[in-house]
């Protein structure tokens, strides 16, 4: 099967002055289609860095990154523009959703620019909101919050869904509700879910779980039979 | 360390606080530079005034005997009197043929501390023993001539030559015009010329008796009783005029010119150091709030309310000492060229400029004085800021629905962007009220720049291409019989139309109104005189009443219908009341004249067929021949060839293009820095919500259209409000500018509201691509790491 994301080889390197710092160093690694992937490790140990770079929102210092058959190391801002336009989602801790939109108005934000989208009422009802749909982000729990703009991210159509702690932020019942959706993102349209988590437990729902740890893959374990969201408790 | 961080602010900053500064600069440069000028100005005006002894009424009479003149000085309130003989003579130089005249002044060499004293600047006094003149230094200078050169004038008909002994000037002729339907001094064509009265009155057919008397009143004597005591003296003599110095032509403009500055001195600086204030109190307060945390933390380690405040402060004082110091030097740097300019024009000694601690001080306060309060305005929510609370972000803001969603078909035409933009505007009113200025502001300021280019084209234009249409016009020294002098110039060759015209000073009275000024006697079927309405059409002078100009309409208080009171010397009866009605009103903006048909108006005077001066339509290869056959005539005072005219209009013309330029780039600087200042601060401010854009996949421009359609709905509405604002500010303009010379039109013209419009617009687009230019830089990692 054809991974969707190849990276080979893969390095981020800051300058400071005069130390280096190092955030990732020679990965390697692919992701597939319908897969969900938790990765894990200590802060600092470059989750964030890693999901941005496969994202198009930064750039690695070395080796090479293929969005299917796209070399993405040798993309220029406005491909990579397009590549988050059309074929990533993300999702953050903090929702980052526009203030003075509504939940509706939101996702058709995302929506609208995107080639292949998917229907906005659709989404929100997926998530559960579909009554909330005029409330601004303020009128709106955290909880909400985050399913708009999970729904935001979805209605784009994307082949990858980039998740940086989207729980971080919520309480059980909450995430709970959250992960019932990426799951059933990657299960019910063969997409692509990656999430950056603290909580450990959750990696009980992936199919594969990826270790970081001081910038590097530590390890890659396979998860043969993941738990149903809900059956996950912590 | 705090220190660091305000230099670090800055930097990142750079380009919204130098925009800060450039509006604080050029303030303060036309603050300096224009009240350093203004000082200048009057500061020599008085001590010349004082010095020279300037008077303070001026009599013209048509013939009085030097022995009558020395009575007056008797007369209740009157200090000092003095009898003048004055009159215009044709100068021949040789190898020019284009008019030039000198004025003859009278004086006695004799006097001491005469009035109206020459300030003799090169050469020695007036002898009463030789044909010896001093004569002004600016027409000396513009004509390269030489002391103790001797020039041809044409006096009574014949020839005669002048030496020249010396260089002088006289307070009365500090803006010397010949007449006054000309603008600016010519100083090449127009000299004045101070000449002993025993040597004048040799050159005259009046031998004893003199034309004009000045006159000093004693401290604390009112003008208008002493002018009373004065008419029933004058009246055998031919009393033409009698006014004050406030009425003096000199006098009148160099006031107004110092009115202007006055006025542009003050205003402006005001204007643009408010504009800088209010740019500065938006950047300090959204400072402030994006760095409450910052804030709550140095407040949590212990630093006092002070120290943060004047930390936050300190960007306020560096921008103040900045702008000012560099405004300060470069007004100051700015009055040197302005003075010279000035010079050219008003001829006083000790008009220069040097350089002033004084003004630079002023300039530096000035700035700091508004950088402070308005910083301080923008930082003082430090105060009431709680640690514990300072570290909490702030309260999210509300998404909230506006008024302008009830419209459904507006809002339903907008993208998700635009509708972003819109519900933004409601939510950062103050900001958006900000823009809306700035952009009024510019398009107003460009709007009337550009209207009183069109205007004062039209003014001076139409006057000579459309009203004046004659080729030479011929004036009289005195009044001579219409029927004569016209068939006379007829016969002469290359004329192929005659028209007369009858120039009768009059004064106008309605209720306690009054005004001096000339009735011109125009034939019904005039072709070289076009008087027009509004809308250009020919309007015949009138038979049985007056047409009378706008201004004077206002300034008499009176309207289609008014009865006046006319008065002249020259109407055969003057102690007789008579009156016209006025049959209309109609522009004009040269010159400040009442008009009606010659032949009624010789009727109404009963003088006969009197004419003052001939207008002709002739070949332009005749003119020379004309001038040639005339210049010694004693009969004829002045022929004015009209594209002469024309010329030297357009060349003059230059310095106010130059003043116009400025005025209209001092509109597009202002309008690119408000804009750009916006566009930076709502960038830094949302940067979360546009980099959560980009990471959705908008490109940098899409992100930009949120702000920049935000800028251009403002901006569309604030164009409009521009329109009748800059109509406030023409209308404002024309009546600090118009005086009896010329009258300011108020009407703006649609050529000026479109260039406005381009102009505004394309310095709004221009910045919006600087500040496109920030959002290509912004790290969307950084951004989204932090939580909002
Ligand atoms: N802009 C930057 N400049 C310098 N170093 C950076 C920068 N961004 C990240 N780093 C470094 O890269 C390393 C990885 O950071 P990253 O944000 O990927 O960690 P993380 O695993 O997401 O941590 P956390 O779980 O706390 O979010 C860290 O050591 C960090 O200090
Ligand atoms: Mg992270």
């Amino acid at each position: 099967m054809q991974p969707i994301i190849t990276a080979k080889n893969l390095w981020k390197t800051y300058q400071m002055g005069e130390v280096t710092v190092v955030a990732l160093k020679d990965i390697h690694l692919k992701l597939y289609e319908g897969e969900l992937v938790v990765i894990l490790g200590p802060s600092g140990s470059g989750k964030s860095t890693l999901l941005n770079i496969i994202g198009g929102m930064d750039k690695a210092s070395n080796g090479e990154l293929y969005y299917r058959d796209t070399p993405l190391h040798k993309a220029d801002d406005k491909q990579l523009t397009f590549y988050r336009r059309n074929d990533v989602g993300f999702v953050f801790q903090f929702y980052n959703l526009m203030p003075n939109l509504t939940a509706y108005e939101n996702v058709y934000l995302s929506a609208q620019i995107s080639q292949s989208p998917l229907p906005v009422e659709e989404m929100l009802e997926k998530v559960g909101l579909s009554d909330r749909a005029n409330h601004f982000p303020s009128q709106l729990s955290g909880g909400q919050q985050q399913r708009v703009a999970l729904a935001r991210a979805l209605a784009k159509n994307p082949a990858i869904l980039l998740c940086d702690e989207p729980t971080g932020a919520l309480d059980f019942q909450a995430s709970i509700q959250v992960l019932k959706l990426f799951k059933d993102f990657s299960e019910t349209y063969r997409k692509t879910v990656a999430i950056i988590t603290h909580n450990a437990a959750i990696a009980q729902i992936a199919n594969r779980v990826f270790y970081l740890k001081d910038g590097m893959l530590d390890k890659v374990e396979r998860n043969e039979n993941p738990l149903p969201p809900e059956r996950v408790t912590w | 360390m705090l220190w660091k961080k305000m230099i670090r602010d800055l930097k990142e900053n750079k380009g919204a606080y130098l925009a800060t500064i450039i509006i604080i600069v050029i303030g303060l440069m036309v603050f300096t530079s224009f009240s350093m000028v203004m000082d200048n100005l009057r500061l020599s005006q008085q001590s010349f005034y004082k010095n020279q002894n300037f008077a303070d009424g001026f009599i013209e009479v048509q013939a009085m005997p030097p022995s009558e003149i020395e009575k007056l000085q008797d007369i209740q309130g009157i200090n000092d009197v003095q009898g003048r003989l004055v009159k215009d003579v044709k100068v021949l130089f040789p190898n020019r043929d284009e008019n030039v005249y000198l004025r003859l002044v009278s004086v006695d060499p004799a006097k001491k501390n005469p009035i109206n004293g020459v300030q003799l600047k090169q050469g020695i006094p007036l002898s009463n023993k030789e044909m010896n003149i001093l004569i002004d230094n600016k027409f000396f200078e513009a004509n390269n001539l030489k002391l103790n050169e001797e020039i041809e004038i044409i006096a009574d008909g014949k020839k005669r030559a002048l030496r020249i002994i010396g260089v002088g000037r006289s307070p009365e002729f500090i803006y010397a015009l010949r007449t006054s339907s000309d603008l600016y001094p010519s100083p090449e064509s127009f000299g004045i010329a101070y000449i002993p009265f025993e040597v004048m009155k040799t050159l005259f057919p009046e031998r004893e008796t003199m034309n004009n008397i000045v006159f000093t009143l004693r401290p604390g004597a009112d003008y208008d009783n002493v002018k009373e005591r004065l008419k029933p003296e004058l009246k055998p003599y031919g009393l033409k005029s009698i006014y004050p110095r406030k009425d003096q032509t000199s006098h009148l403009l160099l006031t107004q010119e110092l009115k202007g500055l006055e006025a542009t001195a003050r205003v402006l600086p005001l204007l643009f150091l408010s504009i800088a204030g209010m740019i500065l109190y938006i950047m300090l307060k959204r400072m402030v709030e994006q760095q409450r945390g910052q804030i709550g933390i140095l407040k949590a380690f212990g630093y006092t309310h002070k120290e943060i405040l004047s930390h936050y402060m300190s960007y306020a004082l560096t921008i103040g000492i900045l702008g000012g110091i560099i405004g300060g030097i470069l007004g100051i740097a700015l009055s040197f060229p302005f003075t010279t300019l000035y010079q050219t024009y008003f001829n006083m000694p000790g008009l220069t400029s040097k350089f002033s601690p004084l003004y630079l001080v002023l300039s530096i306060l000035l700035s700091l004085g508004f950088s402070l309060f308005a910083g301080y305005q923008g930082c003082k929510g430090i105060l009431i800021l709680q640690p514990a609370e300072a570290m909490r972000p702030p309260a999210p803001p509300i998404g909230k629905k506006t008024w302008l969603e009830k419209i459904t078909i507006f809002w339903n035409m907008l993208t998700v962007q635009g509708k972003m933009a819109v519900r933004n505007m409601s939510r950062n009113k103050s900001r958006s009220i900000f823009i809306f200025l700035g952009i009024m502001f510019t398009f107003s300021l460009l709007g009337l720049t550009w209207s009183m280019n069109d205007l004062s084209q039209r003014m001076l234009f139409d006057q000579y291409e459309k009203v004046e249409t004659y080729d030479v016009k011929v004036s009289l020294s005195n009044p001579l019989n219409q029927k004569k002098v016209s068939r006379e110039l007829n016969h002469f060759p290359g004329v192929t139309r005659v028209e007369a015209m009858a120039e009768i000073p009059v004064t106008l009275k309605n209720k306690w109104y009054k005004k001096d000024v000339v009735l011109l006697g125009i034939p019904e079927d005039s072709t070289l005189y076009n008087i027009l309405d509004k809308n250009y059409n020919k309007v015949d002078p009138p038979k049985n009443g007056l047409l009378i100009s706008e201004r004077l309409a206002k300034l008499l208080g009176a309207e289609v219908g008014t009865k006046l009171n006319v008065e002249s010397l020259m109407i055969k009866d003057p102690d007789k009341a008579k009156q016209l009605e006025v049959v209309g009103v109609i522009p004009q903006y040269l010159g400040l004249n009442a008009y009606m048909d010659i032949n009624s108006l010789q009727e109404f005077l009963g003088q006969g067929e009197l004419a003052t001066s001939f207008m002709l339509r002739m070949d332009e290869e005749s003119i020379a021949l004309l001038q040639n056959e005339f210049r010694k005539s004693a009969a004829v005072s002045g022929i004015d060839d009209q594209t002469e005219r024309l010329a030297q209009t357009k060349e003059l013309m230059a310095s106010f293009y130059g003043m116009i330029f400025i005025l209209a780039l001092i509109g597009i600087i202002t309008g690119f820095a408000i804009i750009y200042n916006s566009s930076v601060i709502t960038l830094s401010e949302r940067s979360h919500e546009l980099a959560s854009m980009m990471v959705l996949g908008m490109t940098p421009a899409e992100v930009l259209s949120v702000i920049t359609f935000e800028q251009w709905f403002i901006g569309i509405f604030a164009m409009l409000a521009g329109i009748p604002m800059s109509q406030i500010l023409l209308i404002g303009m024309s009546q600090s500018i118009s005086n009896d010379v010329y009258t300011m039109p108020t009407n703006i013209t649609a050529s000026s509201f479109l260039i406005a419009f381009f102009v505004t617009a394309a310095s709004i687009w221009i910045a919006q691509r600087f500040a496109g230019k920030k959002i290509q830089k912004l790290s969307l990692v950084d951004v989204l790491k932090s939580r909002e």
